[in-house]
C-alpha cells in the first residue's frame, strides 16, 4: 500500500532510452523533405507519434518496413520514442 | 598528424608511469582524460559509428576515422547507375560533415593493427593508439575463387562489386554492346555483400538492352547457388519486363563453373563454352585484409562477433561492423552496417564513459529495382538470441503486387538513400 502511494500515477517515459531507440528511425527519417515518402518525425506531438507507431504495430497502417519495426516495440518503448521525438530536432 | 604524435606520446608516458611503480591507470584515463576510439574504414559502418560516438558522447571521447579515400562512392544504389537511373556523382559523398561532427578524419591507409600495443599503424608509418578500435573494412574479392580470374582479369571482366573504377568500367562495357551481344554473369556463393545485388544488376542490364531496342541480346546468369534472394519476385519481374532475355542457371543446369579466360573472353561451365561480349564475374568474398591480417577472422574468412555488442570474440578492445563481420542472419548490406554501427557505438560509449547501455537491436531493409517503377523489398528486425543475431520478424515483397505499390517502393528507396547517406556522412 505504501509503495502504491509513493509510485507516480504514470511512469514517466525514458527519454534517454528513446534517444537510443530513435537511431533505428534516423536511418530513414533523418533527411526527410516535404515531398518525401518517408516523413519527418522530429518535433511531432508525443501522443501523435505513439498513436501512429501503435497503428503500424497492429497493421492498421500499411507498409511492411514500419510494421516490422513497430512489431517489437513494447508500450514503454513507444512512449520513450514518442517523448524523445516530441522535443528532438532533425539532424543537420 | 600532430594529434597522432601527441597521442602516441600519451602511450609512452603511460608506459613510464607503470615502470616507475606508480599505480597503473586504466587505458582511457591515460589519454589526457579523454578515451580514444579509432575507426578503420569510412563506409556505412565506420562513418556511422564515428559520427554517433562523437555526437552522443558530446566531446567526451576522442574519435579518429581512418579512411584512405577523400570521397566515398556507395556500392548501394550503384546498380541504379548501371541502369542509367542515377549518375555516378549522385552516389559520391565526402567527409566534410563527418569532420564537422567532431571526428578527426585521417585520409591514410591503415596498414596493420598492433593489438598488443593497441595501436593502428598507418601506411606512412604513423601510429594511432586506441582504447577501443572499430574495424569496418568491408569485403575483399577472392579472385582465386573463380579459376582463371585475377585482379588483372577484372580489367577485362569487371566484378564491379566494390564501388569506383570497376563500376564505371562495367557501365562503359554495357553501353558499348551491340544488338545480339551476349552478357554472362557469374554470381557469387554465400555469404557475400548485398544478397539481391547480382539479380538487381541483371535486371538493370536487361533494362538497358530493352531501352536500346535490342531484340537479339541475351543474359545468362551462372549461379553456384540453388536459390537466391527475392527469387520469386525477380523471376516474375524478368518474365513480365524482359521475357526470354534472362536465363538463370543453377548448378544442376550448368553442371559447375569451370572458369574464365580473360585473354580469349571465354567462360566455361561443365556443359557449355560461352564467349560473351560482356562478362561480369562476382567472385566469393571475405573480410577486408586488415581484419584478416590482425587475426580477427575465423575459417570462414569473416570476423566472429558477440551478437549483443558487435565486439570481436577474439579481442575485447575491438569491434567489427558491416560486411566484414559474421552477423548471424543479417545480410551484408549498408543498412545492416549502419544498424550494427549504432549498437557498437552505444556499447563503446558505455564502456568508456559509463553511459547507459541498452539492449542491442538491429534492422535491415533491402530494396531492389527490377524495371522502372517496379521495386521490391525485403527486410527484418534482428536481436541477439543465444549468442547469434537472429531475425525476430521479417517481410518480403510478394508476387502479383499492384503497380502502385511497386512504384511507391521505388520512391521509398530513393528517399531511404537520402536518409541513410545523411545518417552516415552527415
Amino acid at each position: 500500500m505504501a509503495l502504491g502511494l509513493l509510485a507516480p500515477v504514470a511512469q514517466s517515459a525514458d527519454v534517454e532510452y528513446g534517444r537510443y531507440l530513435s537511431s533505428e528511425c534516423t536511418t530513414c527519417h533523418g533527411a526527410s523533405k516535404a515531398d518525401s515518402t518517408i516523413p519527418n518525425i522530429h518535433g511531432l506531438g508525443e501522443s501523435h507519434i505513439a498513436e501512429v507507431i501503435k497503428a503500424y504495430r497492429t497493421k492498421a497502417l500499411p507498409n511492411p518496413v514500419m510494421q516490422t519495426i513497430a512489431a517489437r516495440l513494447g508500450d514503454d518503448e513507444i512512449a520513450a520514442l514518442a517523448a524523445y521525438f516530441a522535443t528532438a530536432k532533425r539532424p543537420k | 598528424m600532430t594529434n597522432i604524435t601527441r597521442r602516441h606520446f600519451g602511450i609512452m608516458a603511460g608506459a613510464s608511469l607503470s615502470t616507475l611503480g606508480l599505480p597503473i591507470l586504466s587505458a582511457p584515463a591515460l589519454a589526457q582524460g579523454k578515451p580514444r576510439v579509432v575507426i578503420i574504414g569510412g563506409g556505412p559502418g565506420g562513418a556511422t559509428a564515428a559520427r554517433y560516438i562523437a555526437k552522443e558522447s558530446n566531446g567526451a571521447i576522442d574519435v579518429t576515422l581512418i579512411e584512405p579515400l577523400k570521397t566515398f562512392t556507395t556500392c548501394f544504389f550503384s546498380n541504379l547507375y548501371v541502369g542509367g537511373f542515377r549518375d555516378y556523382k549522385s552516389l559520391t559523398h565526402n567527409y566534410d560533415k563527418v569532420r564537422k561532427g567532431d571526428v578527426k578524419v585521417v585520409h591514410s591507409m591503415a596498414a596493420s593493427i598492433d593489438r598488443d600495443k593497441k595501436q593502428v599503424v598507418l601506411a606512412g608509418g604513423g601510429k594511432v593508439p586506441y582504447d577501443r578500435l572499430l574495424v569496418a573494412p568491408g569485403i575483399d574479392i577472392r579472385f582465386d575463387s573463380v579459376p582463371g580470374y585475377s585482379e588483372k582479369a577484372a580489367e577485362v571482366m569487371p566484378h564491379a562489386w566494390k564501388p569506383g573504377a570497376q563500376t564505371q568500367l562495367l557501365v562503359r562495357k554495357l553501353n558499348a554492346l551491340k544488338d545480339g551481344d551476349q552478357i554472362v554473369m557469374i554470381a557469387p556463393p554465400n555469404p557475400y555483400r548485398c544478397p539481391p545485388g547480382p539479380y538487381e544488376r541483371v535486371s538493370m542490364f536487361a533494362h538497358v538492352l530493352k531501352k536500346k531496342g535490342f531484340k537479339k541480346s541475351r543474359i545468362v546468369i551462372l549461379d553456384p547457388k540453388p536459390t537466391f534472394s527475392k527469387q520469386a519476385v525477380f523471376s516474375e519481374g524478368w518474365e513480365k519486363h524482359y521475357p526470354g532475355i534472362i536465363e538463370w542457371q543453377d548448378p544442376k543446369i550448368h553442371g559447375g563453373i569451370k572458369g574464365v579466360d580473360a585473354k580469349t573472353g571465354e567462360v566455361k561451365t561443365d556443359f557449355t563454352n560461352y564467349k560473351p561480349a560482356l562478362v561480369n564475374v562476382i567472385p566469393a568474398q571475405h573480410a577486408g585484409k586488415i581484419a584478416r591480417d590482425a587475426g580477427l577472422t575465423n575459417q570462414t574468412g569473416y570476423c566472429p562477433i558477440d551478437a549483443a555488442s558487435m565486439k570481436s570474440t577474439v579481442d575485447p578492445n575491438i569491434f567489427i561492423v558491416g560486411d566484414a563481420s559474421i552477423a548471424g542472419e543479417m545480410p551484408k548490406s549498408a543498412f545492416s552496417a549502419n544498424s550494427q554501427a549504432k549498437v557498437a557505438a552505444m556499447v563503446i560509449r558505455a564502456e568508456l564513459t559509463k553511459s547507459r547501455a541498452f539492449p542491442a537491436r538491429y534492422s535491415n531493409t533491402c530494396w531492389s529495382l527490377i524495371a522502372p517503377d517496379d521495386d521490391v523489398k525485403v527486410g527484418a528486425s534482428y536481436e541477439p538470441v543465444d549468442g547469434a543475431i537472429k531475425a525476430s520478424s521479417t517481410f518480403v515483397s510478394q508476387r502479383n503486387e499492384s503497380a502502385d505499390l511497386r512504384k511507391q517502393n521505388y520512391k521509398e528507396s530513393v528517399d531511404w538513400y537520402k536518409g541513410i547517406t545523411a545518417d552516415i556522412f552527415g
